[in-house]
C-alpha cells in the first residue's frame, strides 16, 4: 500500500494557524513513474518520481508526506520537469505538528498541468549480488551466472519502477535510517561532515542524472520476454540496469539475472599452505573476469558464489560456496572449494645434523651460543585423480635458513617457500629439501636465501 | 505426492496477469508431482537435493507470465541456494533440449527460461517468473541446499580366526531428519554404488557401500613406552602394548577404490565353530587411498615388554658441548601360542629430554651397529625422530616343561651435539 503522497492543496491557506487546524481540501496526483537508484555498499537508495499536477499562476501549496517509510526528510527535492523557468519553490515548510510531512510553496507564473519530479533518499531497499556457476564433469569449462536480489524493506511499495543497481562504495557521513528516525533539535553540522555531505550529495545527483540513457532504452522493453541487465561504467561506480520496469512491494525481495557466460574455462589448482588453509591441500578454481573468459562486461560485485558440478550421471554435486569480494574487470577470480579426498600431501623431517657450533666463553668454561642445523625433508604429494593437477606448495621457515632443494623452487617473499609442479594422473612426486638453519649467534638474517644443489 | 510432503512445487495454470495477482498470494494451481529425486551427499558438509518435475506452461504474451510457486514448511533448505533450471520441452514421449528460438519481434530467446524470482515476507516460498515462447511441457529441476539431512560412515570387520584375512563392509547410514518426505529418491556418497531407496521422513537408513571380501590384515603390537605409559605398579619399566589391525588400503590388498571416510568401526572375529566373537571398536580415521588403515583393538596382556636403559654415558665434545650414548635394552616375553610382530615406538626426543635436557629442536642421533641387536628392522615412517623398531617373537613353547623364552634385543644409539 502507498504511503508516499502528494497533495496539491486547493484551500488557500495564508496562516500557520489556518493549517494547523487541518482543514484541507485535495487532490492526489498519482505516480506517472518512478525510478530506484539502489546502492549495495551503503544503506541508500535514491527515488526519483514522476506526477502531473496542475499549477494555478500565483502561490501554489504542495503537501508531501511519507508516514511509517524510512525517507530522509532533509533529501527530499522537488523540480518541475516542464516549465522550469516558470516555476520555482519559494520556501519548504517541515510542520511541527504532523511528522513525515512537508509543504512547498511553490511560485507559478504557468497555469495549467505540469510534470514535476520529486526526489528524494530512502533507506529499507538493498540488493546483492550472487553467482551460480556449473562445471562440466570434465572441469575444464563451466556455465557461470550472477544475479541480483533486490530487497524492499523500506516501507513502501514501488510498482513499476525503473531499477538501477550502483556498484561502488560511496561515502556516507550519516546513515539514512538514522536521519529518517530523527526529529527535533540537532547539533549544528560539523564543516566537514556538511561539505561532505553535499559532495556526496552531487556526486550522486550527477551519476544518476548521466545514466539515464539506458534506463530510457530499456523502458521500451516487453514484460514477460526475458529481460537483459544493461551494464554501464560510470566515474567510479558501475550501473546496472534492469530492463524495464520491476514492482517488488514492500517486504519482498525479488531475484533476477543480471549475467550469464557459457564455456567458461577454468583451471584447478591445489594449493598447501598449511599457515593459511589447515594441514590439507586444497583446491581453487581460477578464471579471470575477462573476454576470454566470456566475461568482462563490468565488474562483478560483492556475493556469493555457489559452485556445483555436473557429476555426469545426470545431476548435480555441490562443489562449496565462497563470499565473493568485488571483481574489476580483466581481474582473476579464485574460489576455493575445499579439501580433496583424492589429493594426499605429507611432509616428514627425516633427519636433523648439527654443526658449525660457535662457543663463548666464560673463564676457562666454553659454552655453545651459536650453531647450524641441516634437516632433511621428505614432502610428497600423491594424486588419484584421473588427470594431472598442478600443484603449489608454500611453507614457512623461520629465522635464517638456507633452502635447497633439486625441485625448481622460489620464493614467495623473504621466508616463504613456493613450488609449483604438475602431479601426473594416479602418481606423485616427491620433493626432498635440504634446509640449514642458522641458530643462536650464527643467525645473521632472519630470511631464506635458496641454494643451489640437492 | 505423499501427504507428508512438505516441499511443494505450484505451477500458476493462469498467466501473471496483473502483479497484484501475485503479491496477494492468491494461487490457481496445478501440483506437478515429484518425477525423480537425487540426493546427493559427497560434499561432506552440504546435502543437495535435486527433484524434477514435469511443469506445463502457457505461451507468455506482453501481459505477463507463468508463475511457479514453491513453498515448503518445518524443513530447513537453505533459501538462498535454490536453483531451478529447465531441462527439456516436451516432445512426443521424449524430452529435447531447450532450443534458442526468436519471438514474434524477432527477439532472440531461450524457447522457456527464468525471469525473475520473488521471496515473499516471512514465507518459505518463493514465486518464479517463467518465460515460455510456446505452452508446452517442460521438464525442470529444482536443487536446494538441505539441513539436517545426514551422512554417517561405519564399517564393520570380521577377521577370519587366524587372524590374516578381514572382511570389511564400509556402510553410509543416511539420517532424514530434513522434515521431508524424499520418496523414492536416489542417494549417492560421491563414491562406490547410487542407490535407490524409499525415503521418509525421520527414516534412516543403512546401506553397504562396499565390501572388501578377504583383505591381508596385519595384527600388530605396539609399544610406546612414552605415550602408553607403565604396565602396573607391579611391572613399573613395561609399557602397555596396544593391539590393532592394520590394512592397506590399495589394490594391492584388494581395497584402494576409493578413500576410506571416517567412521566407527565395529571388529568380529569368527570363532571356528559357525560364529562370531567382539573383539571391539574404534574411530578409523580418514584413509587415503594407499595409505594404512588402523583399527585399535585394545591392549594384549600376554606379551610383556621390559624396557631399561642398560648405558648412558656423557662424552664432552667441546666446552658444553657432548655426545650421549644410550642402550636400550628390550626383555620380551610372548606368552601367545602363536608367533607375533612386536613394534616398539622410540621417541627420540624425550628421551634426548628425559636423559640429557635437550631442548633444542628435533634431537640428532645415530644408530650403532655395534650393540644394536641385528633382528631388529628399523622404519621411519612418521620421521627420523620416531624410529619404529620391529622385533619378531616365536610362539610360546608346546612343551609343558619349557619355560617363556625372553627375547632380548638392545637398540644402541649417540645422541649427538648436545648441550
Amino acid at each position: 500500500m502507498n504511503k508516499i503522497f502528494i497533495f496539491a492543496l486547493f484551500a488557500m491557506i495564508f496562516s500557520a494557524s489556518l493549517w494547523a487546524g487541518n482543514i484541507d481540501l485535495v487532490t492526489l496526483p498519482s505516480r506517472e513513474g518512478v525510478q530506484l537508484t539502489i546502492y549495495n555498499s551503503e544503506d541508500i537508495t535514491l527515488v526519483k518520481e514522476w506526477r502531473f499536477i496542475t499549477m494555478k499562476k500565483g502561490l501554489n501549496k504542495l503537501q508531501f508526506s511519507w508516514a511509517n517509510t524510512l525517507i530522509d526528510p532533509t533529501s527530499v527535492e522537488f523540480r518541475p520537469v516542464e516549465h522550469a523557468s516558470e516555476i520555482e519553490v519559494a520556501d519548504t515548510t517541515y510542520p511541527g505538528q504532523k511528522p513525515q510531512h512537508l509543504i512547498w510553496n511553490i511560485r507559478s507564473q504557468f497555469e495549467g498541468q505540469v510534470k514535476v519530479e520529486v526526489m528524494y533518499f530512502t533507506s529499507g531497499l538493498s540488493w546483492h549480488m550472487d553467482y551460480v556457476a556449473i562445471t562440466n564433469p570434465e572441469d575444464t569449462d563451466m556455465k557461470f551466472e550472477g544475479f541480483v536480489r533486490v530487497t524492499n524493506n523500506s516501507g513502501e511499495e514501488y510498482e513499476n519502477a525503473q531499477v538501477r543497481l550502483i556498484v561502488g562504495k560511496i561515502n556516507l557521513v550519516e546513515k539514512i535510517a538514522e536521519l529518517a528516525r530523527r526529529r527535533g533539535l540537532q547539533a549544528p553540522p560539523q564543516p566537514p561532515s556538511e561539505q561532505y555531505d553535499d559532495m556526496e550529495k552531487e556526486s550522486i545527483m550527477d551519476a544518476v542524472s548521466k545514466a539515464e540513457a539506458p534506463m530510457k532504452r530499456a523502458s521500451g522493453m516487453l514484460s514477460s520476454a526475458p529481460k537483459a541487465v544493461v551494464k554501464e561504467g560510470l566515474s567510479e561506480y558501475f550501473i546496472f540496469t534492469i530492463e524495464g520496469e520491476e514492482t517488488v512491494p514492500n517486504g519482498w525481495s525479488k531475484r533476477m539475472r543480471a549475467l550469464k557466460a557459457d564455456d567458461v574455462k577454468f583451471d584447478i589448482v591445489y594449493r598447501m599452505r598449511s599457515f593459511e588453509y589447515g594441514p590439507r591441500p586444497v583446491r581453487f578454481l581460477i578464471w579471470n573476469n575477462d573476454e576470454k573468459h566470456n566475461l568482462g562486461d563490468s565488474p562483478l560485485p560483492d556475493g556469493r558464489v555457489r559452485i556445483f558440478r555436473d557429476n555426469g550421471r545426470d545431476g548435480l554435486s555441490f562443489l562449496g560456496e565462497k563470499d565473493l569480494n568485488y571483481v574489476p574487470i580483466k581481474a582473476e577470480i579464485e574460489v576455493n572449494i575445499g579439501e580433496d579426498d583424492f589429493v594426499v600431501y605429507k611432509a616428514l623431517k627425516m633427519s636433523s645434523k648439527r654443526s658449525n657450533f660457535h662457543f663463548y666463553t666464560s673463564g676457562s668454561s666454553e659454552y655453545v651460543d651459536g650453531w647450524d642445523e641441516e634437516q632433511n625433508w621428505a614432502e610428497e604429494v600423491r594424486n588419484y585423480r584421473d588427470k594431472p593437477i598442478v600443484f603449489e606448495l608454500r611453507r614457512i621457515w623461520d629465522g635464517d635458513v638456507d633452502y635447497a632443494s633439486e625441485v625448481k623452487t622460489t620464493l614467495f617473499d623473504y621466508r616463504t617457500t613456493e613450488v609449483k609442479f604438475t602431479v601426473p594422473a594416479r602418481g606423485k612426486n616427491a620433493i626432498p629439501a635440504r634446509v640449514v638453519v642458522h641458530n643462536g649467534s650464527n643467525a645473521k638474517q632472519s630470511r631464506v636465501e635458496l641454494k643451489e644443489g640437492k | 505426492m505423499s501427504i507428508y510432503n512438505k516441499c511443494s512445487v505450484v505451477c500458476a495454470a493462469l498467466l501473471l496477469t496483473l502483479q497484484p495477482f501475485v503479491w496477494a498470494r492468491i494461487k490457481l494451481a496445478t501440483l506437478p508431482q515429484r518425477e525423480r529425486v537425487e540426493i546427493q551427499l559427497d560434499n561432506g558438509r552440504y546435502t543437495l537435493v535435486e527433484e524434477e518435475r514435469i511443469v506445463t506452461l502457457l505461451k507468455s504474451t506482453a501481459q505477463g507470465n507463468n508463475l511457479i510457486d514453491f513453498a515448503w514448511s518445518n524443513t530447513q533448505i537453505d533459501k538462498n541456494s535454490i536453483q531451478f533450471r529447465p531441462l527439456g520441452i516436451s516432445e512426443g514421449d521424449k524430452f529435447r533440449p531447450i532450443k534458442k528460438a526468436k519471438t514474434a519481434a524477432g527477439q532472440e530467446v531461450d524457447e522457456v527460461s527464468v525471469i525473475n524470482v520473488a521471496y515473499p515476507p516471512n514465507e518459505n516460498a518463493l514465486v518464479w517468473e517463467v518465460y515460455a515462447l510456446e505452452g508446452c511441457a517442460v521438464k525442470v529441476r529444482v536443487s536446494y541446499l538441505i539441513g539436517n539431512f545426514n551422512r554417517i560412515f561405519s564399517y564393520r570387520a570380521l577377521a577370519n580366526k587366524d587372524e590374516t584375512l578381514l572382511t570389511l563392509k564400509n556402510f553410509m547410514k543416511v539420517q532424514n531428519y530434513a522434515g521431508e518426505d524424499f520418496g523414492s529418491a536416489g542417494v549417492w556418497a560421491g563414491f562406490a554404488e547410487r542407490f535407490e531407496k524409499w525415503i521418509g521422513q525421520q527414516d534412516e537408513m543403512l546401506m553397504l557401500l562396499q565390501a572388501f571380501v578377504d583383505v591381508p590384515v596385519k595384527k600388530t603390537y605396539l609399544f610406546d613406552w612414552y605415550t602408553y605409559g607403565q604396565l602396573n605398579a607391579d611391572k613399573p619399566f613395561a609399557s602397555r602394548i596396544l593391539m590393532y589391525y592394520v590394512l592397506d588400503n590399495d589394490k594391492k590388498n584388494k581395497m584402494g577404490l576409493f578413500p576410506l571416510q571416517p567412521g566407527k568401526a565395529r571388529i568380529f572375529i569368527q570363532d571356528g565353530k559357525g560364529g562370531e566373537a567382539f573383539l571391539g571398536e574404534d574411530w578409523a580415521r580418514f584413509t587415503p587411498i594407499d595409505d594404512e588403515m588402523k583399527l585399535y583393538l585394545g591392549e594384549v596382556q600376554d606379551v610383556v615388554c621390559t624396557r631399561t636403559i642398560e648405558k648412558n654415558e656423557r662424552k664432552t665434545v667441546r666446552g658444553n658441548l657432548f655426545d650421549q650414548e644410550i642402550i636400550v635394552k628390550y626383555e620380551i616375553e610372548n606368552f601367545k601360542d602363536k608367533p607375533c610382530t612386536l613394534r616398539m615406538l622410540e621417541q627420540m626426543n624425550r628421551i634426548a629430554q628425559e636423559y640429557a635436557g635437550f631442548s633444542h629442536g628435533d634431537v640428532e642421533w645415530e644408530k650403532k651397529i655395534i650393540g644394536t641387536s641385528r633382528d631388529i628392522t628399523f622404519s621411519y615412517d612418521d620421521g627420523g625422530v620416531l624410529p619404529v623398531l620391529q622385533v619378531e617373537l616365536p610362539a610360546r613353547p608346546k612343551e609343558k616343561d619349557k619355560k617363556v623364552e625372553k627375547k632380548i634385543f638392545r637398540f644402541h644409539f649417540t645422541l649427538k651435539n648436545m648441550w
